[in-house]
């Protein structure tokens, strides 16, 4: 069959904006031809490639005069509080103000102009040619009213064109949309309102923090199902350019809003405004080897710390110190581990050098490197999309950017792969069952729509049952949930989900948790969701970072090669005074749940690298810990100041680090053991490692570290030089580091 | 909620986006002043009967009032005589716009300001604004299948550009 692909409904329908005969006239072409297909693909990508360029283009903004002509106030001081030209900062010309509407957004209003499409598409065309076209409004008014129950459903008409339409027991998104409620809202001033306006309050004395204020974009602004035509008014240009408008404007300007928008000053409540949550995290301290020769942890292969942690950089301030985890920074870039040729599921690899911020220190590096697994011959895989729709994901760096970045893993499935697709909101439905129909699925995608509040546990539990019951004996079945973790409504207590999640956990379906956006970022809740539902969880800022996440890791995402992965280090007194875990604060382990099969721990998907980092005192070297009384009832312990005198064995061995690890659907654990020889002298960090305790100085710098000791951001860039070379020369995510470090500088210089 | 906060969620959600619209049409300067007029026209609606196309009315009120003062210059400039002439930015303005400076800095930016500049205007709608072609539609005043023509026209010669490039 020959294809045209030279048609423009091609294109549109790559782009999503076909709908009725015309979509599934493409869908059938798509269907059947794999040139098309490759077609569509390409389209995609130039389209993403063309987004993420063009919405960088920066925005001006308006000056003050201009600004304050508009709102009519005299006052400019009170303006400059909260008004300050944000030119060259895209996120910031949008964020100063941060109203919660009612409901809804940019995105549904764009869909109720769908619903209502003869107006839109024939007003402007009709006030270009008609100089009248004014008369058309009362009756496209009047047809739009008519229609407005059905677009204040928007989601459910949008989805109901097709997918509802297939899925037997769907609870479409209409119920979720409190469409009567909010549209008397809407400008009448509800309760929700005025809370928002407190926020928004809140929100004016933040120009100097711009992630905060970006953070404060949460704008739900309300859309009245009902419309005239926009361009009634507007008509043509230079008709009534108005000077009247403006003086109108400020007539009922000056009593129409009293005391809204007050400056507030600049006190704590711009502090607590930021809703982001992150828990906190007591750093481990140095330990001693007499006491405690054992330090057991789960691994992480989490990353989502850095994404966040650049996100705060690029937005011009220093991240929070609890939302840097100091192994998620490290282990978001992949080092150069061997891969495992035992037939073992993952290599293991330590090496050692002198600490960089302490030279009487020394830094020991644990790698794990998972074995690849070729994706053509990948399990089969389930996947459940479990995707938050609720109102505050209706901004362009959530749903937006989920699409895109689940569009780029669904590129990568093949016809074994099953992909079915949960959404939460108020309510929360299967709007897609589960189908290998790569074409079915992106349409699903591509309908989706904000709105509502969240009932995150509604949502699990129907993921959890769809991927049971899909699922596929020796393949892979994950529930993979996109949301800003805002869960809000319903039963739904952190502590009630954690459960929840841990008790599906054993189903042997697996989680990856899909963070997005900021400001009401519940990263603390996602973390434990991803931690106790044997999953991983990836923090997506952008869609390079969606692309890193999920295509460049398809393997570790959806293939999980070794689960409950704990390592146990054993130090040898004879070298090793004290020591310390740097990061993982949250993972530790007592020494006993190493051989507690019971126990839970991480997980390690395909290709995935591990990264652990110890900090150690050498044998004779002091604790900072301040040493406690000797027991008076108990020898004193053996090695209490380790010298070759005091020894009693004779080992070589610095260390012993045991790895304890579970086949993906296995109940029993192998264990591995690695013994490291100690070395007689240390050299400062090379190459690979290098980089790795560069990383981990940022983060102690970042976190204020009490044991940063010499290290400066100066040192963190020398030394993550030192480790951008050889293979890692040209690599982007260690350049960006280096970017990142230069603007934390910056930061810290002002 | 009230008309004063209803344009102030429009300012924020608009003013960056709509001034870089319509600084690709006339000089930084005019652009603000064509957006702080629309704001103003805005305080003349009923939310009931622009919101659901706020968009689409606010882009729309921009690109009259750039496209008018170009018109307006040209006259001026006696340069008259094209009857299209939507769209052109003189030169002498690009220089020192904030934002064209960026475009020497990406490849794909630059292949971009090369296309046509209907093409330009309708693909920075899409995929900058995130507008879809029934809104762009209703923006520009082409049909809606003429935009398609547009996008898929302007994606095809990118497509091919960076091919080259690769």
């Amino acid at each position: 069959m020959s294809v045209n692909l030279n048609d423009p409904k091609l294109t549109a329908y790559a782009l999503g904006e076909l709908d009725g005969l015309e979509l599934r006239e493409m869908e059938e072409l798509v269907n059947k031809s794999e040139e098309a297909r490759k077609y569509v693909q390409e389209v995609r990508q130039t389209a993403e490639m063309l987004q993420s360029e063009l919405k960088s283009e920066p925005q001006l903004s308006l000056d003050d005069a201009r600004r304050a002509k508009v709102i009519g106030r005299a006052d400019r001081s009170s303006w400059s509080l909260w008004l300050k030209p944000a030119i060259g900062f895209a996120v910031a010309a949008v964020a100063m103000f941060v109203v919660v509407l009612p409901r809804v957004q940019q995105k549904v209003s764009d869909e109720a102009e769908g619903l209502t499409a003869p107006i839109s598409m024939s007003a402007p065309e009709a006030s270009k040619t008609d100089p009248e076209a004014n008369k058309t409004s009362p009756e496209t008014n009047k047809s739009a009213n008519e229609t407005d129950p059905a677009a204040t459903q928007v989601p459910a008409q949008v989805q109901g064109d097709k997918i509802a339409a297939r899925a037997a027991p769907v609870k479409t998104l209409a119920d979720q949309t409190p469409a009567a409620a909010a549209d008397a809202a809407a400008y009448s001033g509800g309760g929700e309102i005025s809370e928002s306006m407190a926020e928004a309050e809140m929100a004016a004395p933040m120009e100097a923090q711009p992630l905060a204020a970006h953070s404060a974009r949460k704008e739900k602004v309300g859309k009245g199902g009902s419309g005239t035509t926009p361009y009634g008014s507007s008509g043509f240009a230079g008709v009534g350019r108005g000077r009247i408008g403006g003086m109108e404007a400020k007539k009922s300007l000056a009593p129409g809003s009293p005391g809204l928008y007050k400056p507030t000053p600049a006190d704590e409540s711009d502090k607590n405004f930021n809703t982001d949550s992150f828990s906190h995290i007591q750093e481990s301290d140095f330990l001693r080897v007499s006491d405690q020769p054992l330090s057991t942890f789960s691994i992480d292969v989490d990353t989502a710390s850095y994404s966040i942690l650049r996100r705060f950089l690029n937005a011009g301030t220093l991240p929070p110190p609890d939302a840097v985890r100091i192994e998620e920074l490290v282990n978001y870039f992949p080092y150069d581990y061997a891969a495992p040729t035992d037939g073992k599921p993952f290599s293991v690899r330590v090496d050692q050098a002198i600490a960089p911020w302490n030279k009487s220190h020394s830094i020991v590096r644990v790698g794990l490197k998972g074995k690849d697994i070729d994706l053509r011959k990948k399990p089969k895989s389930n996947l459940v999309f479990l995707i938050d729709v609720s109102g505050s994901m209706n901004e362009e760096d959530k749903l937006p950017l989920l699409k895109t970045s689940l569009r780029q893993l669904i590129d990568k499935l093949d016809d074994n792969d099953r992909v079915a697709m949960v959404v939460y909101a108020g309510s929360s439905g299967l709007v897609l069952p589960s189908t290998s129909n790569k074409t079915e699925i992106l349409a699903a995608l591509e309908k989706l729509e904000s709105g509502g509040s969240t009932n995150g546990g509604e949502g699990i539990e129907l993921a959890y049952k769809t991927a049971a019951a899909n699922f596929i004996e020796g393949g892979t079945n994950r529930v993979i949930l996109a949301t800003d973790g805002d869960f809000n409504v319903g039963t739904t207590s952190e502590g009630d989900l954690v459960r929840m999640i841990e008790e599906k956990a054993k189903s042997k379906i697996f989680l990856s948790v899909l963070g997005f956006g900021s400001g009401n970022l519940k990263d603390s809740t996602m973390e434990k969701l991803a931690n106790k539902g044997n999953g991983n969880y990836a923090y997506i800022d952008t869609a390079q970072e969606a692309k890193k996440a999920l295509v460049e890791n398809l393997g570790g995402t959806l293939i999980t090669i070794a689960k409950d992965v704990k390592i146990q280090v054993e130090f040898n007194p004879k070298f090793v005074a004290g020591y310390r875990l740097i990061g993982y604060e949250n993972r530790t382990l007592a020494k006993e749940d190493f051989n507690n099969d019971a126990k839970d721990a991480g997980e390690i998907g395909a290709g995935h690298t591990v990264t652990a980092l110890y900090e150690i005192i050498p044998a004779g070297g002091d604790l900072p810990t301040p040493r406690v009384d000797a027991l008076k009832y108990q020898q004193p312990k053996k090695f209490e100041k380790a010298t070759p005198e005091a020894e009693v064995n004779d080992s070589k061995e610095l260390l012993t680090v045991k790895l304890r690890y579970k086949e993906p659907t296995g109940d029993k654990s192998t264990l591995i053991e690695v013994p490291v020889t100690a070395q007689r002298e240390l050299r400062p960090a090379k190459g690979d490692l290098a980089f790795a305790s560069s990383v981990a100085m940022f983060g102690m710098l970042l976190r204020d570290s009490n044991y940063k000791a010499e290290a400066t951001l100066d040192k963190v860039q020398a030394f993550a030089k030192e480790g951008t070379t050889g293979k890692f020369r040209n690599d982007p995510y260690r350049k960006e580091f280096l970017e990142l470090v230069k603007k934390a500088k910056d930061l810290k210089g002002k | 909620m009230n008309k004063a906060d209803w344009v102030k969620v429009a300012m924020t959600r608009f003013e960056g986006r709509l001034l870089r619209y319509t600084s690709r049409f006339v000089s930084d300067d005019q652009a603000r002043e064509i957006v702080q007029e629309a704001f103003l026209r805005l305080w003349q609606q009923d939310p009931k009967d622009v919101d659901s196309f706020l968009a689409e009315w606010l882009f729309r009120v921009c690109r009259n009032q750039a496209v008018d003062i170009q018109r307006k210059e040209k006259r001026l400039n006696r340069v008259d005589g094209h009857e299209e002439l939507e769209n052109v930015k003189s030169e002498s303005r690009n220089a020192d716009s904030e934002i064209e400076s960026r475009e020497q800095n990406s490849s794909l930016l630059k292949f971009v300001g090369d296309l046509p500049l209907p093409q330009q205007e309708v693909l920075r709608l899409k995929f900058q604004e995130d507008l879809s072609y029934k809104q762009i539609s209703a923006i520009t005043g082409h049909s809606v299948s003429h935009v398609g023509v547009l996008i898929h026209t302007a994606v095809s010669s990118l497509r091919r550009k960076l091919e080259v490039k690769l």
